[in-house]
């Protein structure tokens, strides 16, 4: 049985008797950017200092995908099927082709380098969304080429479907990390690190958002910060914070928290149901059954 | 000669840190505010040099006129380039990572001299990466062919708590401020041979701060070297002993001269001006005092 506390009615269909944490690495030194390819049935992350993209076929060994990996952070899927990665220290948003090249899709805002890419969602319209905090250009062992700061803020930002434009969605976040979508893509959360709380947007069909608002806090006196975020189908908000991860229904009442050994990173669902939770923590990859689904990556 | 000091800054209630003069101007960290600040003779308020450092604390010009920094806040020593941008150049001392460099200077070679201490406050990101079993002098030395691995050495093996380097015009020793001010700590002005192989000889202490009732007497932190030969120390506080002060060492340890300053706890200093012989000095209240000095400063490198 998984260990979970502060739980209310709900939680007991989320996490279940049979719900248990298998590991699948226990030898990174920064686990991140857990994802499910549906197409070939394998799990990737990434390890930041370690520098590597990783892949995993549930029941095989797992492979390198890129080294070095430029200290890529958070990954995910576009509509085609190809990786799309947060570069973090890297400062761009990248492409992995079918043919393996790169393919930068953007480094810069306004004449200014980003930040550093931290984590990253796609739309079904084909627009890609990432946050950019500066955490790459200062945390320790995980510097690119250029560590200098330009950008006064840190931003959430959208790429176009055809890629052919960045637009600066949120300008005002102190720390913004993690950001996923409803079910429905009508709404927008996006996590704050430094402030531990996850607030939401309505997103408009102009591909701007509007009506921010906060949806809940990570409260624990526990190690932990909000970092990765994930949508179930049932509308509920799983989000790393003070010991391991939290989760809260669609109108942010909390349900309960799954603890997890070691400092949580992120989290995705994955296998052919989607009721496989990967979780990602500094030194190892988990994944625990659930009752549900998570929301499908393309 | 009377020394006058002009508060030129502050205070801003922030430790104001390392110091480089650039030809023109006086450039100081404001590592907790991620800044480092120009100060041009005649301007009413300083500029801005360069935002976002992540606590560069120590700067130093190398040749080149590349400025290097200390980054506290990510435990290594970066180069901050001319066109804005910064590259790190170490991280780590034979495979484990540094401390928190705290000051730098550069010698005729090239070579950056740094202390690497703890800090209360913790660098940026995980923190995965365990502490030296040691806070001590460190020396980084661009080696290869071409000039672009650097090699980094550890040089002293007795210091716990090294603050303020400055090597000697004739680069023959090493002076340290080895400053800890628990109780019982030691507080030392220290002179260590350069030998002819690099390393570093047994040290002759040059000056000790002791200690009464009211506690320790504040030892140095940040020190710089006259063309002379002459050592300017930041030393002292208000709470004991015999106050905050700058004071001016012979190279054999005889103090030539004291001027205590208006108001704060002096941390470091450097000459700067037309001449070089005005001394700017910061405290750990965030003043940033001037004053001409009748010495000249010794200065290999400015800005390019």
């Amino acid at each position: 049985m998984l260990d979970v506390d502060m739980t209310a009615k709900g939680f007991e269909k989320i996490v279940t008797p049979e719900s248990r944490l298998d590991v699948i690495a226990h030898d990174l030194m920064f686990g991140e950017g857990p994802v499910w390819n549906k197409r070939t049935g394998e799990f990737y992350w990434v390890d930041i200092i370690g520098d590597t993209i990783w892949k995993w076929k549930p029941g095989g060994a797992r492979s390198v995908v890129v080294r070095p990996s430029y200290r890529a952070d958070g990954l995910t899927f576009d509509l085609e099927g190809r990786l799309v990665v947060a570069g973090w220290s890297w400062r761009r948003v990248w492409r992995l082709e079918h043919d393996n090249t790169i393919t930068t899709l953007c480094s810069e805002f306004e004449g200014q380098k980003l930040n550093s890419p931290n984590d990253i969602v796609v739309k079904s319209d084909g627009s890609i969304w990432f946050t950019d905090p500066s955490g790459g250009l200062n945390n320790v062992e995980m510097h690119g080429d250029d560590v200098q700061r330009y950008m006064d803020y840190h931003g959430v930002f959208r790429i176009s479907p055809d890629g052919k434009t960045t637009t600066l969605v949120v300008k005002d976040l102190t720390y913004p990390n993690g950001l996923a979508f409803t079910h429905d893509e009508k709404q927008l959360y996006i996590n704050d690190t430094r402030e531990n709380n996850i607030r939401v947007w309505d997103v408009n069909a102009d591909g701007t958002l509007s009506n921010k608002r906060m949806f809940c806090e990570l409260k624990g006196p526990e190690a932990g910060v909000a970092d990765g975020m994930k949508v179930d189908v049932d509308g509920n908000v799983y989000c790393t914070g003070p010991a391991g991860i939290h989760v809260h229904d669609k109108n942010g009442k909390m349900l309960g928290r799954i603890l997890v050994p070691g400092h949580t990173t992120n989290l995705g669902f994955g296998d052919e149901d989607w009721k496989s939770l990967f979780i990602t923590t500094y030194s190892s990859v988990f994944r625990v059954r659930l009752g549900v689904a998570g929301l499908p990556v393309w | 000669m009377t020394w006058k000091f002009e508060l030129v800054y502050g205070p801003n209630g922030r430790a104001l840190g390392g110091l480089a003069w650039d030809g023109k101007s006086m450039l100081v960290s404001d590592a907790m505010d991620l800044k480092i600040l120009s100060f041009t003779e005649g301007a009413k308020e300083p500029a801005v040099f360069r935002k976002w450092t992540n606590r560069v604390n120590g700067i130093a010009f190398g040749p080149g006129g590349v400025l290097y920094g200390c980054q506290e806040g990510s435990r290594r020593v970066i180069e901050m380039k001319p066109d804005g941008s910064s590259v790190v150049t170490t991280t780590v001392l034979d495979g484990a990572q540094y401390n928190h460099p705290y000051n730098a200077t550069i010698d005729k070679k090239g070579r950056v001299w740094f202390s690497d201490r703890l800090h209360a406050v913790l660098a940026s990101g995980p923190q995965v990466f365990p502490y030296l079993p040691h806070q001590s002098v460190l020396r980084m030395t661009l080696m290869g062919r071409p000039h672009t691995e650097w090699h980094v050495e550890r040089l002293t093996y007795d210091t716990k708590s090294p603050r303020g380097v400055a090597v000697s015009p004739d680069e023959k020793t090493l002076y340290v401020a080895e400053t800890d001010t628990v109780p019982g700590g030691v507080q030392e002005l220290r002179a260590y041979p350069i030998l002819a192989d690099g390393t570093l000889g047994p040290c002759t202490v040059l000056h000790s701060f002791g200690a009464d009732y009211r506690g320790v007497h504040r030892g140095i932190d940040g020190i710089c070297v006259g063309k002379d030969g002459h050592i300017f120390a930041c030393a002292g506080w208000s709470r004991s002993g015999p106050g905050a002060t700058v004071y001016v060492f012979n190279p054999d340890g005889r103090i030539a001269e004291s001027h205590a300053i208006p108001e704060g706890t002096p941390l470091n200093c450097a000459f700067g001006g037309a001449d070089l012989s005005t001394l700017y000095v910061t405290t750990r209240e965030g003043h940033v005092y001037r004053t001409k000095t009748g010495y000249t400063g010794h200065l290999l490198y400015k800005a390019a």
